[in-house]
């Protein structure tokens, strides 16, 4: 129980956190978004008054410039909360409705990805510890290594270069193409994930070295454990002592790693999307920073954060289902 | 429950034998060579006896338990034959058996108990599946198979229901260990091959196992070989031994032989340096040297670089097995010189106490413990903080303790039960919840937040010093001994010159024997072994001349053979350096040498209290306390004549600290509980021997309450270790007692 | 002993702890990219000159003759002497960033690890919190409304929540160091506290810190490349992202004659970040206490 609690406090936290970096950005940052659109607002309606104009500002970035700082924030607060992001100068649309459109695009992308990398590198890392020393290990490990120094937004342009410039076997932008009607059709679905498949392989590529390499050390250690020696001695089948015993408390290690790794990944969509020009939540967001569009861009930083927040909470959740240990929690050690 | 095994077996008509082990060696390549670990070793396992084999650590005894299972780790290459006879059918070389053949016996026929259960279970798995796979893997019927292992469980104490259900860390490593036994048994093997099952486990534990084994050995008609570190341990268990030394056999003969009159001069000299009660303290001796490299050349004795009696033919030659008594066979040339010139230390009588060091203690005490609390709280999260739910864990209860100039107190009790936390009490590195710990008449904590006395903190600190048990990480493995000897001569005497540092610390390695000296001190912690190491972090405490030297259990990882010489270290500095000793023991034999070399006293804890205190000898040989006397009487004397038997408590496992039990901390296992002992404590109180403090409503007078509350449980015991129920004044006069009689309060 | 003695004493460890990392061809082969880059960033830039628009051409293509070896990019410039004279900003951000990141994190798994308690509680609560932010939008927002320039802050900036991963990584390890016997003797003998997190426990977590410093660097490599590519960052002077950027909206991607222009930035980026790697991998067995215990030889059963 106790293990649960404390985690949904981090995650909770950790939201308040995102939010509060958000107002401090929007608010106190010299030249930061209130002074910007301020300024802006004021040059483009020069006949309205202060009071107007704090109030425009309040309608775009949620913040209303002349209130004390407490209740500037609360107000913040309370709007975040609501689901209100403020308003897009750019589309000149509500934040929360673009981004709504956008959303269930990433996670499909980035959530596909981030479970087939998991999965590939979970299998071949056990995988290679059975093989330790043999040629096949040696050349998958240094592959994963080489694939793990290359940053997926170059992986993204090599890909392009190769599958959309030279093959033409993928399209290169968008989430489909604009003359087939969605719907829950066959070519439909295939042109989606036409779409999805470079950007998810640039994910895959670059992401699967690291774990699988670390996933490959910990099956090394967990078949040096003496509980791997009694139950070869008990005779258990292969299969079992490979899934039950070797991969599933190997698994338990990397499995911080990966939830650093959702963070990053997600954080990664910026770039990802600007390049596929995919339009998902890291797409408009960096259209937000181009177009100095601050509401769009906040309110961007702030899904991107709660999913990262979301994605670790239940990566969380189920790694206490995964190891009876983590639930009893640890005895807290002596201060000195 | 506790029933007597017969020793003499009706077994005369199946002394066949069931394993034969044939020149079995294994072997590690390795970059210096070749590393033989087990050097061509023979033994013929019997029928349904259980055979124990007995070596220091290092000696190859895991190695030799391996190979009976064909079980060697990876690179090690096991060579020579391991013939399994099945009751009918054709006898088995299991060394060299396919998977196919091996399924058949292995873990069917022949079963192992790892060293170590508590790593021998999959941590994300419960104990139910490790029981249902192992009897699916083998094709046996489910349903059947679970219902033995819930009867083999309940055999071993333990709750079915509740430890199948339980993950590993869920339980304690008593509890692993029964869970582990049951687990090996489950397929209903013949053979039993168990390395080191009770050596992380407490005394009380280990009897209790043993008695158990005895009992399951009997009813399922098994073979076990029995490997330990532990000579007496074995001794009543056994009903052959065998010694390994550097990887061979060096003697195997019957128990009482092989503890009575053993031919081999390392079995002899062996069984002179372990601790123990029978043994008059100073007959007891460590032997020297250290015992061989793997990879050298293996011709000749192995023992001969030890062996008092080694001639030149020793050097050069194998000796060969020779018989030395009916089915006593020894690996020694001159066995018989050894039976006449290698005497035997232990001898029936109890010896009358001489002291070897007189100690000279104070009349004002250096450290005073007064009504002494320590509660850890296991916080949790921060809603069942909000909620007030938190755990208190009854580290250490209400002791009143006095160490004086030269003293030495020995406590011992289980794990868990607060010796370590009293102990760092003591030398102020733990605050005390509730109660002061003064050191010369001052209030160490009020001085250490900023109260003024007469001595500061820091010069405080600095007398109270300790030494740990884990040689391993006792030194900083980036310094060089010199390094680290510097240290405290630099905090306690900052006034010495480079020089006049470096030449005490020679001295004084010098002085421990770490010579040449010049060559020890620039060595690091890994070019030494686990007694150098051992030895320097001791001159290390005592370079701060401290008045008082809390050792954590400072002997209990070394080798047998090496506890002797670092406790006469320990004494023979404690003169030099006039320091005390709060020694720390999970059993009664190191106590009684440290403190009854010093006329010290023996402190028995019990579940964060001390139960009783006493002189050294008066502790052995009159214990007083229903606990005391269970350990006393688990403390295996080296007698192969007397059976195993579980100890007479009432139940196996102690209570959890977090929920301590009512009134008498023993309560839920003392066979003397009655009403009373569930309502009150009893508080420990003087008895008519001088510094001998009993906490026991037995100790009382006839008109206390307990005397007239009912029995807990009626228990039949068999022993007679308590005495009669009757209060102490009306107890008939025993001729160990020096005075019950006259009880003057 | 004198001090010259004991400094000897200390650089034949240090030595010795090199010996070890050496005898790994991984920390050969990452020492030598690494070395190298150094020497690009330090003596190319003196032998190389300055990129400038009469280098070459258009859209020279690369190994066409001794004269601009990469080619030129869309104004002429030589592209090896752009990457050449992009290294020392890069090497400067890299320092900078690591520096950052290690010390930080070193500062804080240290003291969180050896104090514990509430201090402990509050300290990786915030790191946790940091470890879950999205690092690359928010060094995205702050780069947009702050604009840095110097190659130091940049690194500093693009690594500002990296820290916290190094922070709980040495705290696990300062958790079970200071449980050592040895560390809690020194405390029982009076040694102060800086004086333990210096003697005991610091000296057990120089290589994992190496490691963590060289990762923090791939990081900062990472991080910025992607900045400058996106041009959230006002640009100075020659960049590798920059160059990226360039060539990306030049069309290298979309007309193979001129995959060259994206193709050299790309493989100096992958080189680089790859020889760090095998830096870090390379230290495993100074790491790596068990097996430097084979190393030594003798199983420690
Ligand atoms: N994997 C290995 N490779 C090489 N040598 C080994 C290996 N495992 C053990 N040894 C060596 O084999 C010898 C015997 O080891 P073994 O484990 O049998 O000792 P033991 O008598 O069981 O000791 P303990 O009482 O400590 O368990 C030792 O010298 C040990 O160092
Ligand atoms: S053979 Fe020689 S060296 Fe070996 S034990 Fe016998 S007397 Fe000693
Ligand atoms: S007080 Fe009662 S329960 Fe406690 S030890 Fe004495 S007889 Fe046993
Ligand atoms: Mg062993």
């Amino acid at each position: 129980m106790n293990y649960y609690v404390k985690r949904l406090g981090r995650s909770l936290l950790t939201l308040v956190l995102v939010i509060t970096i958000t107002f401090g950005l929007t608010r106190l940052m010299p030249g930061g978004p209130v002074e910007y659109m301020r300024a802006q607002l004021r040059a483009q309606n020069p006949n309205l008054s202060t009071e107007e104009i704090n109030q425009m500002v309040q309608a775009y970035v949620g913040v209303k410039p002349d209130e004390p700082l407490p209740m500037q924030y609360l107000n913040y607060l309370v709007q975040v909360l609501q689901g209100d992001l403020g308003r897009s100068t750019f589309y000149d649309q509500p934040v929360a409705s673009i981004y709504a459109n956008a959303i269930p695009w990433t996670l499909f992308v980035l959530g596909t990805a981030l479970i087939v990398t998991f999965v590939i590198s979970v299998t071949l890392g056990a995988l290679l510890a059975y093989k330790e020393g043999s040629r096949v290990d040696t050349v998958v490990s240094s592959i994963s290594v080489i694939m793990n120094s290359v940053p997926y937004y170059i992986a993204a342009i090599v890909l392009i270069a190769v599958f959309v410039t030279w093959l033409g076997w993928f399209p290169l932008s968008g989430r489909s193409s604009i003359d087939i009607a969605p719907g829950f059709n066959i070519p439909f679905i295939l042109d989606v994930t036409k779409h999805a498949v470079l950007p998810m392989l640039s994910v895959i590529l670059t992401g699967f070295g690291a774990q699988t390499l670390g996933m490959r050390g910990n099956s090394v250690r967990v078949l040096g454990e003496d509980y791997i020696r009694v139950a070869q001695l008990r005779m258990l089948p292969t299969h079992r002592i490979a899934m039950r015993y070797v991969a599933r408390n190997a698994i338990l290690p990397i499995y911080t790693g990966f939830i650093i790794q959702i963070a990053f990944i997600l954080g990664g969509s910026v770039i990802l999307e600007e390049i596929f020009r995919y339009p998902g939540v890291g797409f408009y967001f960096f259209n937000g920073i181009s177009s100095r569009d601050y509401p769009l861009m906040m309110g961007g930083f702030l899904l991107i954060s709660v999913a990262v927040v979301l994605a670790v909470l239940i990566a969380d959740l189920t790694y206490g289902i995964l190891d009876p240990r983590a639930s009893s929690g640890g005895g807290d050690s002596e201060a000195y | 429950m506790s029933k007597t095994i017969q020793h003499e077996r009706e077994s005369d008509m199946n002394e066949e034998t069931i394993l034969e082990i044939r020149n079995a060696s294994v072997t590690f390549d390795m970059d210096r060579g070749t590393s033989r670990v087990l050097n061509d070793v023979s033994v013929d396992v019997k029928r349904n006896e259980i055979l124990g084999i007995v070596g220091e650590s290092g000696s190859g005894k895991s190695m030799f338990a391996d190979s009976m299972l064909n079980a060697v780790v990876e690179p090690g290459n096991l060579s020579g034959e391991i013939i399994y006879h099945p009751e009918d059918g054709q006898p088995v070389d299991l060394a060299n058996a396919d998977r196919e053949t091996m399924e058949k016996y292995r873990w069917k026929e022949v079963s192992m108990v790892f060293q170590g259960a508590m790593s021998s279970f999959n941590p994300t798995q419960k104990i139910k599946d490790h029981f249902t796979e192992t009897i699916k893997a083998h094709d046996h019927s489910l349903s059947e198979g679970m219902a033995h292992a819930r009867e083999l469980l309940t055999k071993l104490h333990l709750d079915p229901e509740r430890v199948l259900k339980s993950y590993p860390h869920e339980l304690s490593g008593g509890m692993q260990q029964r869970a582990l036994i049951a687990l090996s048994l489950v397929l209903k093997p013949r053979v039993l091959v168990m390395d080191e099952p009770t050596a992380a486990l407490d005394l009380l534990m280990q009897r209790s196992i043993l008695g158990l084994l005895a009992e399951l050995q009997e009813e399922y008609g098994l073979t076990v070989v029995f490997i330990t570190h532990d000579l007496p341990l074995v001794a009543g268990l056994a009903d052959r031994i065998g010694v390994m030394y550097a990887f061979e056999l060096a003697e195997i003969g019957p128990a009482d032989q092989m503890l009575e009159n053993p031919a081999h001069p390392y079995t002899r000299d062996l069984l002179n340096a372990v601790p123990n009660l029978n043994t008059p303290l100073d007959e007891m001796k460590p032997i020297e040297g250290s015992s061989p490299d793997p990879v050298n050349d293996h011709t000749g004795c192995q023992y001969a670089s030890r062996c008092s009696l080694a001639t030149s033919k020793c050097h050069s030659t194998d000796p060969p097995f020779e018989q030395a008594g009916d089915d006593h066979e020894t690996a020694c040339f001159h066995w018989e010189r050894a039976r006449e010139e290698i005497p035997m230390a232990i001898h029936d009588d109890v010896p009358t106490s001489d002291f070897a060091v007189q100690g000279k203690q104070s009349a004002e005490p250096v450290v005073t413990l007064d009504d002494v609390d320590v509660h850890f709280e296991n916080k949790g999260g921060f809603l069942s903080q909000l909620r007030g739910e938190s755990e208190t864990v009854y580290a250490v209860n209400d002791i009143d303790l006095d160490i004086y100039e030269n003293d030495v107190v020995a406590l011992i009790g289980e794990s868990g039960c607060g010796k370590s936390t009293l102990g760092k009490t003591a030398i102020g590195i733990q605050r005390p919840t509730d109660g002061s710990l003064d050191y010369r008449g001052q209030d160490v904590w009020e001085t250490r937040d900023g109260g003024s006395g007469d001595v500061s903190f820091n010069e405080i600190r600095q007398s109270l010093q300790l030494i740990h048990q884990d040689p391993g990480s006792s030194l900083n493995p980036n310094m060089s001994v010199a390094k680290a000897l510097a240290e405290p001569l630099k905090q306690a005497q900052s006034d010495l010159s480079f020089k006049d540092r470096r030449e005490r610390i020679l001295g004084m390695l010098e002085y421990v024997g770490l010579t040449p000296a010049k060559d020890y001190a620039e060595r690091y912690p890994h070019q030494l072994s686990g007694g150098e190491k051992q030895r320097v972090a001791l001159i290390r405490a005592l370079f701060m001349n401290p008045d008082l030297i809390f050792a954590d259990e400072a002997v209990s990882a070394l080798d047998v053979s090496l506890r002797v010489e670092m406790m006469d270290l320990m004494l023979e500095l404690q003169d030099r350096f006039n320091t005390s000793y709060l020694f720390i023991s999970h059993n009664l034999e190191n106590a009684r040498y440290l403190a009854g070399k010093t006329d010290g006293r023996i402190g028995v804890m019990y579940l964060g209290n001390i139960v009783e205190i006493g002189p050294a000898e008066e502790m052995i040989d009159n214990p007083k306390h229903p606990y005391t006397k269970v350990l006393r009487w688990s403390t295996t004397d080296v007698d192969p004549d007397e059976d195993v038997e579980e100890p007479p408590i009432r139940g196996i496992d102690i209570p959890d600290p977090v929920d301590p039990p009512s009134g008498c901390p023993f309560q839920t296992r003392c066979p003397k509980a009655r009403e009373q002992c569930t309502k009150e404590a009893p508080s420990l109180e003087a008895s008519n021997v001088d510094g001998h403090s009993v906490a026991c409503f037995r100790e009382q007078d006839g008109d206390h309450p307990y005397w007239d509350s009912e029995p807990v449980e009626e228990v039949d015991l068999e022993t007679d270790i308590f005495g009669p129920d009757l209060p102490p004044a009306a107890r008939p006069e025993t001729d160990t007692g020096s005075g019950s009689q006259t009880a003057d309060d | 002993m004198t001090r010259t003695d004991r400094l000897e004493d200390y650089l034949a460890q240090r030595y010795e702890t090199f010996l070890l990392a050496w005898s790994d061809w991984r920390f050969k082969l990452g020492l030598l990219v690494v070395v190298t880059f150094v020497l690009m960033g330090t003596a190319g830039v003196m032998l190389v000159p300055k990129p400038a628009y009469s280098d070459g051409g258009k859209w020279d293509a690369p190994f066409a003759g001794t004269e601009n070896l990469f080619g030129t990019n869309q104004f002429g410039q030589d592209i090896l002497a752009m990457l050449i004279h992009a290294t020392p900003a890069m090497l400067l951000m890299i320092i900078g960033g690591a520096v950052f990141a290690t010390g930080i994190g070193a500062l804080v798994g240290i003291v969180s690890g050896y104090k514990g308690g509430r201090l402990d509680e509050v300290l990786m609560t915030i790191s946790d919190t940091a470890m879950m932010l999205p690092g690359l939008p928010l060094i995205i927002v702050i780069g947009a409304i702050w604009e840095p320039t110097n190659p130091f802050i940049v690194g500093i900036l693009v690594s500002i929540n990296a820290w916290a991963g190094t922070a709980r990584g040495l705290r696990s390890q300062v958790l079970t160091i200071r449980e050592e016997s040895y560390v809690e003797a020194s405390r029982v003998m009076g040694v102060s506290t800086p004086s333990i997190l210096r003697k005991d426990i610091t000296p057990q977590l120089l290589p994992l810190i190496l490691v963590n410093f060289v990762m923090s660097g791939r990081g900062v490599i990472f991080n910025s490349v992607a900045l400058y590519f996106l041009g959230v960052l006002p640009v100075q002077n020659v960049n590798w992202g920059v160059m990226l950027q360039q060539a990306y909206e030049a069309g290298a991607v979309t007309s193979p004659t001129l995959f060259y222009t994206i193709l050299f930035p790309l493989l100096t980026i992958v080189i680089l970040s790859w020889g760090m790697i095998m830096l870090s991998q390379g230290l495993d067995r100074v790491v790596n206490v068990r097996v430097r215990a084979r190393h030594e030889g003798g199983p420690q059963e």
